[in-house]
């Protein structure tokens, strides 16, 4: 393909997933789709919009009510030789396929000695902001990062969206793709639809910045950036953003460098606060750069309560106000 | 002989112990066994208790040697598990699963399909295996945990498999990997290959989630996969009473529209008819669900004391039907089997089996770092990590 000649096109997010979904779907014929209402209907978000009429319905495939049982029937078609994309409707109904996910994808090419493999997506429509309450606006991803297997992917732009996918599709090991609902029709972005996937295991520098580290990943990423440009005109602090974008395997690199840059540290996310991912972070920066911190590593998460419905996502969800009062406590701490 | 009466003699399985005083006060009626009753139990048979053809499901007419490579099998099957446990109890091998009584089961049923057909396996089938080529050795080395075995002395002893002989290793949660089965089976129809799927499982199993989903699915999808429920009594100490309420397990096909059918898991023939023309009706009706009735004549595990949970009369009952008797006299009866091919085949399995362990049990252990090893496809950056710092761990100190 030429590259040069190709044109740049204006994607959502939404349209970013659909065309990474369409470009393997097209290209190899062992991609299939699955899962509750991604055919005829494209996906409750309309996802796959279009998917199953182009490509046909025996690999755009509409199946039963069932979390476990989709992913389980993909896991054993992946042993065969697909590359199923699995969506689940919403992350808050994946624990019923956790076993399948976690048990069985990630573990059989190590319980098999290496014959077996199960190259697969899980897709899981997460985050707040939605209105969504509970189980529906979940953040699951600390309950899949506790052992290896299985990759942690989380695009927060369209452009990462459509390379995650790809990338993710080819992955020879199982990989679980955290979709930012809240961040679907949110926004567009110019990017050529080339095919080409992104690197797994590579962040981003979202804001450069002198001062202090904000480590996130997901829609609140985009939280974090206005604290630290309201930050930057107030309080004249020069904060660096960084979007983890992949959690299993994290950028250690990219992580150390900047902390050692800055030696101080606010960790984000949205899931809540007690074991998160904010926590192995934390422990691997005082581990690996403990000469380096100035002040303690500060957290901003959900509370350890469900995701309230009326105002969680007012109240429950972090938000740029206490991204900034985490960076001011970095900021000032005194010993 | 002696060696082989000797063997055949010791039981290894079910040794009572007398009851403490007092404690069983009254011994509860025993069930007949299903089998000898079988058309109020709907459970189809080509033989009966002493290898006479019954009438009901006709005899496939196997050729002589299939006949008799499927009994030398059975044989074998019974002779491993006896080293086993006598492996097991003498500390040689960690841990054991007995299978006394369920030989008939899987090795008809995988001679029932070809080799390129894909198995999945349950954890009582050492003889699927060895019927498509694996040799004896290889499993004694996964008995024994050591390095140069498929799954590198990963997995318990009997959870085994090979992708070279088209056997899939089960997931151990019991009945997870039936939809894993019908997956991959469903995997086949959309690439558009002839390959046909075997799923073993227990009655058990039945009870879970991934059951229904895989019947339902299969329904649904037509995959062409063959799903066997070996009904052997118990799942470790609970009866079928208490896993279902239905009369059998077969007719929860029924609820699914998948097609179903009982058979006498003690009659290789009747399960090796059942599972064949399962196996040729898949590429046109999809899915089948059997039941082979039949019976765990040992422990659940080695950590397993049936003592607290059924009574040897009981087990007495299902001792009339053993697979491996009823086998012998039907061969007996078609004139491919007397005494001396007996004592000679028994003799050459345990001279198998001896010369399998002390050649697995010599074999290496893995080495620490291979734990690490088929994580991923490439080690992440986390992994080779914690591998240095544990081997760096692991050397001895100054």
């Amino acid at each position: 393909m030429n590259v040069v000649k190709q044109r740049s096109r204006k994607s959502t997010m939404l349209e970013a997933i659909n065309a990474g979904m369409a470009h393997e779907l097209e290209n190899d014929p062992d991609v299939v789709l699955m899962g509750e209402d991604v055919g005829r209907a494209g996906g409750i978000f309309r996802t796959s919009t279009g998917l199953q009429q182009r490509i046909g319905s025996k690999r755009v495939i509409d199946t039963p009510l069932d979390e476990k049982g989709i992913v389980a029937h993909a896991v054993g078609m992946a042993l065969y030789g697909l590359k199923p994309i699995v969506e689940i409707q919403f992350s808050g109904f994946i624990h019923d396929a956790f076993e399948h996910i976690m048990f069985c994808a990630a573990r059989y090419r190590w319980a098999s000695g290496g014959q077996y493999s199960c190259p697969m997506v899980i897709r899981a429509p997460s985050f707040g902001g939605i209105k969504g309450g509970f189980w529906h606006s979940q953040s699951v991803e600390a309950y899949f990062v506790h052992h290896g297997g299985i990759k942690i992917l989380c695009p927060s732009t369209p452009e990462d969206a459509y390379r995650m996918m790809i990338a993710a599709i080819r992955d020879p090991d199982p990989v679980l793709l955290i979709e930012a609902v809240p961040l679907y029709r949110a926004m567009s972005a110019n990017f050529v639809h080339d095919g080409q996937p992104t690197e797994i295991g590579r962040a981003e520098v979202v804001r450069p910045g002198a001062d202090v580290t904000v480590l996130t990943y997901g829609p609140i990423r985009y939280q974090a950036v206005m604290a630290a440009d309201d930050l930057a005109e107030s309080d004249g602090i020069d904060t660096e953003v960084i979007d983890l974008r992949t959690l299993i395997p994290y950028d250690i690199e990219c992580i150390l460098g900047s902390v050692k840059k800055t030696g101080r540290v606010v960790i984000v996310h949205e899931a809540p606060l007690s074991m998160g991912f904010g926590a192995e972070m934390a422990a691997v920066i005082q581990e690996k750069a403990f000469g380096y911190l100035h002040t303690p590593i500060q957290r901003v998460a959900a509370p350890d309560v469900p995701y309230h419905f009326s105002i969680g996502d007012e109240c429950y969800r972090p938000n740029a106000h206490r991204i900034g009062l985490a960076i001011k406590r970095a900021m000032a701490f005194e010993f | 002989m002696a060696y082989c009466v000797q063997n055949r003699g010791i039981k290894v399985t079910n040794r009572k112990k007398a009851p403490a005083k007092g404690k069983r006060k009254s011994t509860p009626p025993v069930a007949a066994c299903p089998l000898a009753d079988p058309e109020a139990h709907g459970i189809r048979q080509v033989m009966d208790a002493e290898g006479n053809l019954t009438g009901d499901l006709a005899d496939p007419e196997l050729p002589k040697k299939t006949l008799t490579r499927l009994y030398e099998m059975m044989v074998l099957v019974r002779a491993i598990d006896d080293r086993g446990w006598i492996l097991q109890r003498s500390g040689r091998v960690e841990f054991w699963i007995p299978h006394r009584g369920l030989e008939a089961v899987h090795t008809a049923a995988t001679i029932a399909f070809d080799d390129e057909d894909w198995i999945f396996l349950g954890y009582r089938h050492p003889g699927t295996l060895l019927l498509r080529g694996v040799p004896l050795v290889q499993l004694f080395a996964q008995f024994f945990g050591r390095a140069d075995e498929p799954f590198k002395g990963r997995r318990l002893p009997t959870l085994m498999g090979d992708r070279r002989a088209n056997v899939v290793p089960m997931t151990t949660q019991v009945g997870s990997y039936i939809p894993h089965a019908c997956g991959a089976a469903w995997a086949a129809k959309i690439k558009g290959d002839d390959t046909r799927f075997l799923a073993f499982f227990g009655e058990g199993s039945s009870s879970r989630g991934e059951f229904h989903s895989a019947l339902n699915f299969a329904g649904v999808h037509k995959p062409p996969v063959v799903f066997l429920c070996e009904n052997n009594g118990w799942a470790v100490t609970t009866p079928t009473s208490l896993q279902t309420a239905s009369a059998t397990f077969a007719e929860k096909g029924d609820a699914y529209g998948v097609r179903n059918i009982r058979v006498d898991g003690n009659d290789p023939l009747a399960v090796f008819a059942a599972t064949r023309e399962a196996r040729d009706l898949a590429p046109e009706e999809g899915a089948t669900l059997i039941e082979a009735v039949t019976y765990r004549m040992g422990y659940h595990t080695t950590s397993d004391n049936p003592d607290l949970y059924r009574t040897p009369e009981e087990v007495a009952v299902w001792e009339a039907w053993d697979p491996l008797e009823r086998m012998r006299k039907y061969l007996e009866n078609k004139g491919l089997w007397d005494e001396p091919r007996e004592a000679d085949l028994w003799a050459r399995c345990l001279a198998d089996i001896d010369a399998a362990v002390h050649e697995a049990e010599a074999m290496p252990l893995p080495e620490p770092a291979s734990m690490f090893d088929d994580t991923f496809a490439e080690p992440t950056w986390m992994l080779e990590e914690q591998r240095d710092q544990l081997l760096a761990e692991l050397e001895p100190g100054e």
